[in-house]
């Protein structure tokens, strides 16, 4: 939520579950009493998956959009956004103008996203936040082949089995998805100053892998994950 | 008719008076396939066939792929690939093989009882190699021969020495035909029947070509759906008639400034099969938005005449260089000039998992038309008979994003 001149008043961030739309109500009242400011009736943009089944909202726009328009408020150099999220990853070239002129998302493979990583997580008996620092203390990757979510489960296990450390696999796990998105950025093509975002974002080992294989320095913003929010935020002020 | 009138709020996209006539071609051209099929006298052809040959010599021909785009406008087209599974076949398979093979399996279950009973299966692989091993296995279960018009995909200009043997393919599929079937072939009918193709073809080039203006007077479902007779009734008079009330109606559409569809807003290119299952919907849907569709790669396929001193030289030339038999740099080449000669603002490419020959390439294309073009493009994935393979909500993001780059 912001005001007319764009300032954020407030941010909440709820799991979608079963229903979009009620996890959307309850987002707006939990933003209401967050920020002292009642949240109902204001300007509102829906988007992400199921954006068009938010009754409240004025106007539904693609996370595409909204995740250019956010990163460009934030920092208008930048030309590349990678956005890394829970059910999928994407590339985004911004124009000047903020707007997203080229794209391109993996939808198709879970081992492009953070849930590869939730999934590994749990192999290796850590928590999702402890995955990415375990990996930084590895100074020799292991190699992780599989390019598919469920078999590279198989694959850690037998590294488990052939008595590797769990920072070495947890590199390797890193390493893998960098190197999945970092395909999938060279495909839009990679213009300085890149921009990384969403959930996965906050993972250091991500980051030092991704930039490592892109060749490029990463911007984060200060919270990755708001920045589609924003950008909707931000599309609301015109309406 | 007006929404008012009709009682009904005016829809987005405008039918085709037309359609009523294509009705009536298309079940005659069904009732005269069972008629063959019983006579002894019907050869199953592949889309890019060079159809005047066998049409000339009497024969007539039905057409696995346009049964395909049925069975998929049906919602069958699991159900029948399931059979093909049963069977052993890939899911990776074309979905267009996997439900013909299912509907010869299970005919019972199959729209309009399948495809009636082949006596040969004429393939020629200028639009994909699969078409071979696809006949191969319905002669398998059906009897028919299959003959093998082999077309060396072409990389630039067509070599003196590729036409030869594309000519001698020609030759080969006269004498296959005439063993067959005890048929004989006349150069003055195959004039005849050429002219005709000619003929219908010429008319439905005027009519692609009148969707320059704006409004475009047609959109892709409307190309898809009246494309029916070029690809399975080349060669035949009475489809002139057909495709000479099109024009008229393009005409008319044209010269009083109406529309496919109500409020044009944006031109776009589509590239590849169209989701058959879901055509409707989806090129509806995006009518409803202001997204008009006024070219295709696809429906351009069928051009040139068969004419000349040499027929089979003018045959050999004209299937060997149609747009899925030559390379990438051709189909860019093609795509960028409709996208130029449309006046198009972007392009939307449907990666069709069961057509290899025709997705192979389209990322890089992709970025060679924007390239070329200035104007954006999008990919999407899915295809054109197996809707378990299409997703709706992950296509509609990346459409949802395209169009929201012209805001």
């Amino acid at each position: 939520m912001i005001d007319s001149q764009g300032n954020v008043l407030g941010s909440h961030l709820v799991p979608t579950g079963a229903s979009g739309a009620v996890a959307a109500r309850r987002c707006l009242e939990e933003l209401s009493r967050k920020s002292g400011v009642d949240a109902t009736g204001v300007s509102t943009t829906s988007t992400g998956y199921g954006r068009s089944l938010i009754d409240f909202a004025e106007k539904s726009v693609t996370e595409i959009t909204c995740h250019s328009i956010g990163v460009h408020n934030l920092n208008a150099n930048i030309r590349l956004l990678i956005d890394v999220g829970g059910q999928d990853s994407k590339v985004i070239r911004i124009g000047e103008n903020g707007r997203p002129t080229d794209f391109e998302i993996n939808d198709k493979c879970s081992a492009g996203t953070g849930r590869f990583l939730e999934v590994m997580a749990r192999v290796l008996e850590v928590s999702i936040d402890e995955l990415g620092p375990l990996a930084l203390q590895s100074d020799s990757p292991c190699s992780i082949s599989s390019t598919c979510t469920v078999f590279a489960e198989s694959e850690v296990v037998g590294r488990i089995g052939a008595g590797e450390s769990s920072k070495d696999i947890a590199a390797g796990v890193h390493a893998a998805m960098a190197s999945k998105i970092s395909t999938l950025s060279k495909r839009v093509g990679v213009v300085t100053p890149v921009c990384v975002t969403g959930g996965v974002a906050l993972n250091p080992a991500f980051r030092h892998y991704l930039s490592k294989q892109i060749g490029a320095e990463l911007w984060m913003p200060d919270n990755p994950q708001l920045t589609g929010a924003l950008g909707a935020a931000l599309l609301s002020l015109e309406l | 008719m007006t929404g008012k009138e009709s009682g009904k709020e005016e829809k987005a996209y405008r039918p085709l008076k037309t359609q009523d006539l294509l009705q009536q071609v298309l079940f005659r051209y069904v009732l005269e396939g069972n008629a063959a099929s019983e006579e002894g006298h019907l050869a199953w052809v592949t889309s890019g066939f060079p159809v005047e040959i066998p049409v000339a010599m009497g024969i007539t021909a039905t057409y696995p792929e346009q049964y395909g785009a049925v069975i998929g406008s049906q919602k069958v087209g699991p159900a029948l690939c399931g059979f093909a599974e049963e069977l052993g076949y890939s899911q990776e398979l074309c979905s267009y093989a996997r439900s013909s093979i299912g509907s010869t399996r299970k005919p019972e279950e199959s729209p309009l009882n399948g495809l009636p009973k082949p006596q040969a299966l004429l393939a020629c692989n200028n639009i994909c190699g699969t078409v071979l091993r696809w006949y191969d296995a319905i002669s398998q279960m059906t009897g028919a021969p299959v003959f093998l018009l082999d077309t060396p995909p072409i990389e630039g200009e067509q070599q003196p020495h590729h036409l030869a043997y594309v000519h001698r393919g020609i030759a080969r599929l006269v004498e296959f035909l005439s063993n067959t079937f005890g048929a004989s072939l006349e150069e003055k009918r195959l004039r005849e029947v050429a002219a005709n193709s000619t003929k219908a073809i010429g008319l439905w080039t005027k009519s692609l070509e009148a969707c320059k203006n704006r409004p475009s007077p047609l959109n892709c479902a409307d190309r898809f759906m009246t494309m029916a007779p070029i690809v399975s009734m080349r060669g035949a008079e009475h489809i002139i008639e057909f495709y000479q009330a099109l024009y008229d109606e393009v005409r008319e559409r044209v010269s009083q400034g109406i529309g496919a569809i109500r409020n044009e807003k944006v031109r776009l290119l589509w590239d590849n099969i169209p989701p058959w299952f879901s055509i409707f919907k989806f090129f509806n849907g995006l009518a409803k938005r202001g997204v008009v569709f006024p070219a295709d790669t696809y429906t351009h396929a069928w051009s040139g005449s068969i004419e000349g001193e040499d027929l089979f030289d003018s045959a050999a030339t004209i299937y060997s260089n149609v747009y899925l038999n030559k390379g990438l740099q051709a189909k860019v080449d093609k795509m960028v000039e409709l996208i130029k000669d449309y006046d198009l603002d972007g392009f939307i490419m449907f990666s069709v998992r069961s057509c290899k020959r025709y997705s192979l390439g389209q990322l890089v294309s992709k970025e060679l038309v924007t390239r070329e073009t200035g104007v954006p493009g999008v990919v999407i994935e899915g295809d054109m008979v197996d809707s378990r393979l299409f997703n709706e909500a992950q296509i509609q993001t990346r459409i949802d994003a395209l169009l929201e780059m012209f805001e």
